[in-house]
C-alpha cells in the first residue's frame, strides 16, 4: 500500500532521513517510534508531502506519489491525517469541521455530508457535541473529532502524528480506544507513538528511527522482547521503567 | 463673537439643503462602491501574497508599497487628468454617458474616477490588515486543510480568510472609516460629494461656521453608523470568538 524507496531529506546540512526503505501493507497498523527529533513525524508527513524528500521514492497504491498524472489533492484526499495539536478549524462548528471537506470536494449535499458527519460523531462517541465549537471541548474531545474529520472523506490510508502527546494523561485512553476500534478495519495506519501499549496490542509491525536511520524494524512481540539494537533497547528501558535507565545503562 | 450671528437655517434650508442631500448621497455612494471594489483588489492581493510564485508576490508587494506610500490626492489627479485623457475615445463617450445599474445612476466621469481612485488606493491597506490577520492564523490551518485536499484558493476561502477577517476585523473597520473620510479628497477631482458640497454652501452665502459645522456633524454621523454596523455585523458573523469560555 505504502512503499518508501530509498527516501532521503535533507535539511540544510542535516540529514532527516536516511536511506529509509519500508514497505506497509494494506490494512495493516504500522507503529514508528523513536526518540524526539528523530525525525519519524518528518516520515509521515512527506507521505502527503507536508515535507519534501530530497532523493528516493514513495509509492501509495503501487504508484509514485510524484507521478505527474497524480494530482497531489487527489492523493490527500485518500489520504487522512491526524495532528498532535488536532489542528480543527476554530471559527467552524464540530459538524462543519467534518463536512467542509466532503461538502467542497466530493460535491456532497449539506444533508448527506451532515448524515454521514453524524454516524462518525455516533462512531467517536460525541453526538451530543456536534454544534458546539473546538474551543468549547477538551483536548481528547478535540482529537476525536479531527479523527472523525480524517474519516469524512473516507481514506484508504489514516497518518497520526503524535495524537496524543498534546493530551492530558487521563484523555489519552478516549483518544487510543478510538484508533483501537478502526485498526484492522480496512483502513492502512501509519502511527507515530510513544505509546507503547497501543504499539504491542494494535500494531502489525513496529518501527524504531532514530537520527534518520530505521533501526529496527520487527513485529510487537519480536520488539518489546527481543530488541537486537542497543538504542533500541535504551529506549524501551527509558519509555517503559524510566526510574531505573541509569541501572541498566551502568 | 463679533457680532455675527450664528443662522443655522441658512445652511439648513433651500438650495443648501438641497445641496447638502446630494452631497450626502454622494458620499454615500462614493464611500459603498469604493469599498467593494477595494475589498475584492485587496483579497486578490492577499491571495498574490500567498501563493508560491515569487513573481505574483512581487506584484503584490510593489503594488501596496506603491499604493500606501504616495499621496491620495495625487493619485486621483494622476487618474483624472493623467490616464482618463490616454484613453480610447470610444470608452471615455462610454464614460460620460448617463448609466443606470440596479437604481443607481452613473452620470459622471468623475464619480466613476473617484471610485476607482479611492478602491485601488484603500485596498492596499486594506490588503495589509488581511494579511496581519492571516500571519495571526497558525501554521497548523494551513497543513490541516491541504492535508484535506483542498485547494489553495479553498483553503484561503473556507479556512484561512474567515479566521483571517476575526483577528483584523477592528482594525479593518478603521479602513473602512478611513475611507469614507479620505473619499472628501475626491472633491479635487470635481466629485459633488458632501465636503464639496459644504464648501459650495460657504461660497454661496458665506455662512462658514454653520457649513462645516453641519458638515462635520454629517461625517461623524456617518463614521458612527459605519463603525457601529461594522461593529454589529463582526459580532454577528464571528460566533467562534464568542464561545471561547469553556477553554
Amino acid at each position: 500500500m505504502i512503499e518508501f524507496k530509498q527516501v532521503n531529506k535533507h535539511f540544510g546540512s542535516l540529514h532527516v532521513l536516511q536511506d529509509i526503505n519500508l514497505t506497509v501493507k494494506e490494512g495493516e497498523v504500522t507503529v514508528i517510534c523513536g526518540p524526539s527529533g528523530s525525525g519519524k513525524s518528518t516520515l509521515i508527513r512527506t507521505i502527503n508531502q507536508l515535507e519534501s524528500i530530497s532523493a528516493g521514492d514513495i509509492w501509495v497504491d503501487g504508484k509514485s506519489i510524484f507521478d505527474p498524472s497524480r494530482s497531489l489533492n487527489a492523493l490527500r484526499k485518500e489520504i487522512g491525517f491526524v495532528f498532535q495539536q488536532f489542528n480543527l478549524y476554530p471559527h467552524l462548528s464540530v459538524l462543519e469541521n467534518i463536512t467542509l471537506a466532503p461538502r467542497k470536494l466530493n460535491n456532497l449535499s449539506a444533508a448527506a455530508a451532515e448524515t454521514k458527519a453524524l454516524e462518525l460523531l455516533e462512531q467517536v462517541g460525541l453526538s451530543d457535541k456536534r454544534h458546539q465549537y473546538p474551543a468549547q471541548l477538551s483536548g481528547g474531545q478535540q482529537q476525536r473529532v479531527a479523527i472523525a474529520r480524517a474519516l469524512a472523506m473516507e481514506p484508504r490510508v489514516l497518518l497520526f502524528d503524535e495524537p496524543t502527546s498534546a493530551l492530558d494523561p487521563e484523555m489519552i485512553g478516549e483518544v487510543l480506544s478510538v484508533m483501537k476500534k478502526l485498526a484492522h478495519s480496512g483502513i492502512t495506519m501509519m502511527v507515530v507513538t510513544h505509546e507503547m501499549g497501543f504499539a504491542r496490542e494494535v500494531a502489525d509491525q513496529v518501527v524504531f528511527i532514530d537520527h534518520g536511520q530505521i533501526i529496527e524494524q520487527a513485529v510487537p512481540h519480536t520488539f518489546f522482547h527481543h530488541p537486537q539494537h542497543a538504542r533500541a533497547q535504551q529506549f524501551l528501558q527509558q519509555l517503559l521503567n524510566p526510574l531505573h535507565v541509569q541501572e541498566v545503562l551502568l | 463673537m463679533n457680532g455675527y450671528q450664528l443662522d443655522w437655517w441658512a445652511v439648513l434650508s433651500g438650495q443648501p439643503r438641497e445641496w447638502l442631500f446630494s452631497g450626502i448621497w454622494m458620499t454615500f455612494r462614493l464611500t459603498v462602491f469604493s469599498s467593494l471594489l477595494a475589498t475584492v483588489i485587496a483579497v486578490i492581493l492577499l491571495a498574490m501574497r500567498l501563493t508560491t510564485s515569487r513573481l505574483l508576490q512581487g506584484i503584490a508587494a510593489s503594488y501596496i508599497t506603491v499604493f500606501r506610500n504616495t499621496p491620495l490626492a495625487v493619485q486621483f489627479l494622476f487618474w483624472y487628468f493623467g490616464v482618463i485623457p490616454l484613453l480610447p475615445e470610444l470608452w471615455r463617450d462610454w464614460l460620460n454617458e448617463t448609466h443606470i445599474y440596479a437604481g443607481f445612476t452613473f452620470p459622471s466621469m468623475e464619480l466613476i474616477a473617484g471610485i476607482w481612485g479611492l478602491g485601488l488606493f484603500s485596498a492596499a491597506f486594506i490588503a495589509e490588515e488581511l494579511r496581519a490577520g492571516v500571519r495571526a492564523v497558525s501554521a497548523g490551518q494551513f497543513e490541516a486543510a491541504r492535508s484535506q485536499g483542498l485547494s489553495a484558493w479553498q483553503t484561503l476561502r473556507y479556512v484561512i480568510l474567515p479566521q483571517a477577517l476575526a483577528n483584523s476585523w477592528q482594525p479593518l473597520i478603521g479602513q473602512y472609516l478611513n475611507l469614507m473620510k479620505n473619499s472628501t479628497l475626491a472633491m479635487s477631482i470635481a466629485v459633488a460629494e458632501l465636503c464639496y458640497q459644504v464648501n459650495q454652501i460657504e461660497s454661496y452665502n458665506l455662512h462658514a461656521i454653520e457649513a462645516f459645522a453641519v458638515g462635520s456633524l454629517i461625517y461623524l454621523l456617518l463614521g458612527l453608523f459605519l463603525s457601529s454596523s461594522l461593529d454589529a455585523f463582526g459580532r454577528v458573523i464571528f460566533k467562534h470568538k464568542r464561545s471561547h469560555s469553556h477553554g
